[in-house]
């Protein structure tokens, strides 16, 4: 009988611990259903929204957005930043899987849509759809995506340096006159206080995406009419290239490696790459525009040490007579489908206006896609964006619809070896990339 | 007492009657997303309840199973939960489409062939099995010596013994991103030189095993150091008495006395140099060329089959082939494994 009493106090412990599990278990997958009901008796309305972000480099702006949301709404906004090399389409796919999707999300392109294809709300009923070029549309004709800023890809250049050195921006046409202006900063190096002419990183590991997305964007997309689409579908077709366009190309990545620091060709970071440049130690540097953004925040003493200098942009212009640069919505906000949908919606249309648009140009340095916003942005390119987009001398950019993972897992390490002189020369650098990206296609 | 069986016996299947009840209408209100909250608190009754209703079942010759089974239900469910029924699951995706989002059609085979067919997932194989090989003789070997090392008679043992193991407590991602400022920078600037050997895939290669040495070499150290303080002393002294040098003594006494010691170290260095993915990921994130690797330049000299497989699914985008090679992956897996137990353990016997 004692056994028995034993027993069956064992099996009740050992049920609790099952209760205990089953009930952590429950309060958890009901945690993420409803933090609405958790924040609101935080916040007083009873409204929260997440949105994961996908760039990291206007977090805290976009907090500081959702604060004022909150003050003007009640409605909680939680930002969740991702980007720097993070996969955010893979920890979305876990967030789905996990049951844990936010509201709202960064999409980048074709390739991102597709895998949320049926999840995402339509939008085409905003207010903001008619206010704005950008949106994001998908096949049948839905609005799903909101633009929330124009981007430029080009070859930035310290405006200061280059008048110093007697260089007109405007002279920088084609690959020519690309090299006698290197020329003529390199021989002035020293007198200029520059480290090296151009600061180009090759580094795959973290900075694939800088060679592989959007210099090879340049390849895909510089110099062209914003509606032709030539070589992407070329590429899209079994990952071909031209080998003749791809060759002046190359000829330029050559350039880039012979004139680049070489402290970060090989083995730099971002945060050097950009550091150094807003230290006034580069004449040019291969990133986009949204450089500003970190040279203004992140470097500022630097930046202010280093007198504020002007910024411009020059085409990469690999080919005679192309002057345009890429611009466009780099990435787009999607309203997944679930109970706050219609919340996000209203977020999103706040966001477009006069008190969105002021943090999010004023703020966070964004270049605004909605058509009756007034604010110019501070940002050192918003300008430089601006004055290309007027004088409609702009490409635009389709690597984001490139097959996924074809910087990161393919072109990266060739620009890598390409840099660390593994690959000796453009030719070959050339053909490389082709039997590369077409292995990619093909797999 | 007939009667009082027969009332136990309704008693008992009622409340398990009852208990299913409530289990199934938790798990339906789940299915059909209703958003009532009460539901988890209904499973985990139901779930109780039959038990309850179980042990209460009247049969003296099978009420010893009954109890047995209770008792281990949690744990194999938790071992269904998260390894049995994902391993299922994952060999069915691997036969289908899957894109981590919806399935949309069974494809047979084909993800197997293509992953064959793919130069690079059989290069991240080789170099897979050649840092397996690498890893486990060379963590071993350091592990031991400094294991010898610290149970010498030189000053400050625990010292060192905690300095060799501290590595082993910090996370892999983090030690890889803290290797790779060494590599990228302070290396580059101590040898002058401007690209780091992460550039390089040969270099970078011996670069993760240096690195995945340093972290799980002190871990090894502390498992030799516990077999070596446990070989009885009278063993020692006797062979001390019979003459027997120092070398004598650890490859005739020390050494096969902790064969089994031996088998364990052996055994954890190669599954866990198999399973490498967070040094791999966050020094060289797989990067690395290889200029002709059958016919082809291959983009990720320093990729290991785990990153591969993640790279596959999350980077690639294609989840299913990237479970057609996990499906492998395992396959391997097991495979090594049971023969390098069978193969340690005759050996043990011998001994």
């Amino acid at each position: 009988m004692k056994k028995q009493v034993l027993a069956l106090a064992l099996a009740g412990v050992m049920a609790a611990g099952l209760a205990g599990c089953g009930g952590s278990s429950t309060s958890s997958t009901a945690a993420s259903g409803s933090t609405k009901e958790a924040s609101s008796t935080a916040g007083g309305s009873g409204k929260s929204l997440r949105l994961v972000n996908g760039k990291i480099e206007v977090d805290a702006q976009l907090k500081e957005l959702a604060a004022k949301y909150k003050e003007e709404t009640g409605v909680d906004v939680q930002i969740e930043s991702m980007g720097g090399g993070v996969d955010i389409q893979g920890t979305l796919k876990g967030y789905y899987q996990a049951d844990n999707m936010p509201d709202i999300f960064v999409n980048g392109g074709a390739t991102d849509f597709a895998n949320w294809e049926g999840k995402l709300a339509d939008m085409s009923d905003q207010a903001w759809v008619k206010d704005t070029d950008a949106a994001y549309t998908d096949a049948d004709g839905k609005v799903i995506g909101f633009p929330y800023t124009t981007e430029a890809i080009g070859l930035a250049y310290n405006a200061d340096v280059l008048e110093k050195a007697g260089v007109d921006p405007k002279s920088i046409t084609g690959p020519d006159s690309m090299k006698k202006a290197f020329e003529t900063i390199d021989a002035k190096k020293d007198e200029l206080g520059l480290t090296a002419v151009i600061g180009y990183c090759a580094e795959a590991t973290n900075l694939y995406w800088s060679t592989g997305n959007h210099l090879f964007g340049v390849y895909e997309d510089g110099g062209l009419k914003r509606d032709d689409s030539t070589y992407y579908d070329m590429l899209s077709k079994d990952g071909s290239i031209d080998k003749d366009r791809f060759g002046k190309f190359a000829d330029m990545v050559a350039l880039f490696n012979q004139y680049s620091d070489p402290a970060i060709l090989v083995s730099g970071t971002y945060d050097q790459q950009i550091l150094n440049f807003a230290s006034g130690k580069y004449a040019f540097v291969t990133q986009g525009s949204w450089i500003g953004a970190t040279m203004t925040s992140d470097d500022k003493e630097a930046y202010d040490a280093a007198g504020d200098f002007k910024v411009g942009m020059v085409p990469y212009a690999f080919e005679e007579g192309q002057d345009t640069i890429l611009t466009n919505s780099p990435s787009w906000w999607a309203v997944f489908q679930n109970d706050n949908t219609e919340e996000a919606k209203k977020f999103l249309q706040w966001c477009s206006e006069d008190k969105g648009q002021d943090i999010l140009v004023n703020k966070a340095g964004f270049v605004s896609p909605f058509k009756s916003c007034t604010y110019v942005a501070s940002d050192p390119f918003a300008q430089t964006i601006t004055d290309y987009t007027k004088a409609e001398k702009t490409s635009s950019w389709h690597w984001l619809g490139n097959k996924e993972g074809l910087a990161q897992n393919a072109l990266g390490v060739v620009f890598q070896d390409f840099a660390a002189g593994n690959i000796p020369d453009a030719e070959t650098f050339a053909s490389t990339i082709e039997q590369v990206s077409k292995q990619y296609y093909a797999s | 007492m007939k009667a009082n069986t027969v009332a136990s016996k309704a008693l008992s299947i009622a409340v398990m009657a009852a208990s299913l009840i409530l289990l199934f209408a938790a798990l339906a209100l789940d299915f059909t997303g209703s958003g009532f909250k009460g539901r988890g608190a209904l499973l985990v009754v139901g779930m109780i309840g039959f038990f309850v209703g179980l042990y209460l079942f009247p049969t003296p010759k099978n009420h010893r199973k009954i109890v047995y089974i209770i008792f281990l239900f949690p744990l194999l469910f938790t071992f269904a939960v998260t390894v049995i029924i994902p391993l299922v699951l994952g060999i069915g995706y691997s036969f289908t489409d899957w894109t981590g989002v919806a399935i949309t059609k069974n494809v047979g085979l084909a993800n197997y062939s293509t992953m064959f067919h793919d130069p690079a997932f059989l290069y991240s194989i080789l170099i897979t099995f050649i840092f397996v090989v690498l890893n486990m003789v060379l963590i071993n070997l350091v592990g031991f010596l400094l294991a010898l090392l610290c149970t010498s008679a030189i000053k400050a043992t625990g010292f060192f013994r905690a300095a060799y193991f501290l590595p082993n407590l910090i996370g892999g991602i983090v030690l890889g991103y803290i290797w790779q400022f060494v590599f990228n920078n302070v290396l580059t600037k101590m040898t002058n030189t401007s690209a780091s050997i992460l550039s390089q895939s040969k270099p970078a290669l011996i670069a993760i095993v240096v690195v995945y040495l340093w972290q799980y070499g002190g871990y090894i150290m502390l498992i030799y150091i516990t077999g070596l303080t446990q070989i009885p002393g009278d063993v020692l002294e006797a062979a001390a008495i019979d003459g027997a040098n120092a070398r004598q003594t650890l490859f005739q006494i020390k050494i096969p006395m902790i064969a089994s010691t031996i088998t364990i170290c052996t055994f954890l260095t190669l599954t866990s140099a198999f399973k490498q993915f967070d040094v791999n990921m966050s020094l060289t994130n797989g990067a690395g060329s290889v200029p002709n690797f059958m016919g082809s330049y291959l983009s990720n000299g320093t990729q290991m089959l785990a990153l591969n497989i993640y790279n596959t699914a999350i980077a690639k985008n294609s989840y299913a082939v990237g479970q057609a090679k996990a499906v492998l992956f395992f396959i391997i897996l097991a495979v090594v494994s049971l023969i390098q137990v069978r193969v340690s353990n005759s050996k043990e016997v011998e001994l």
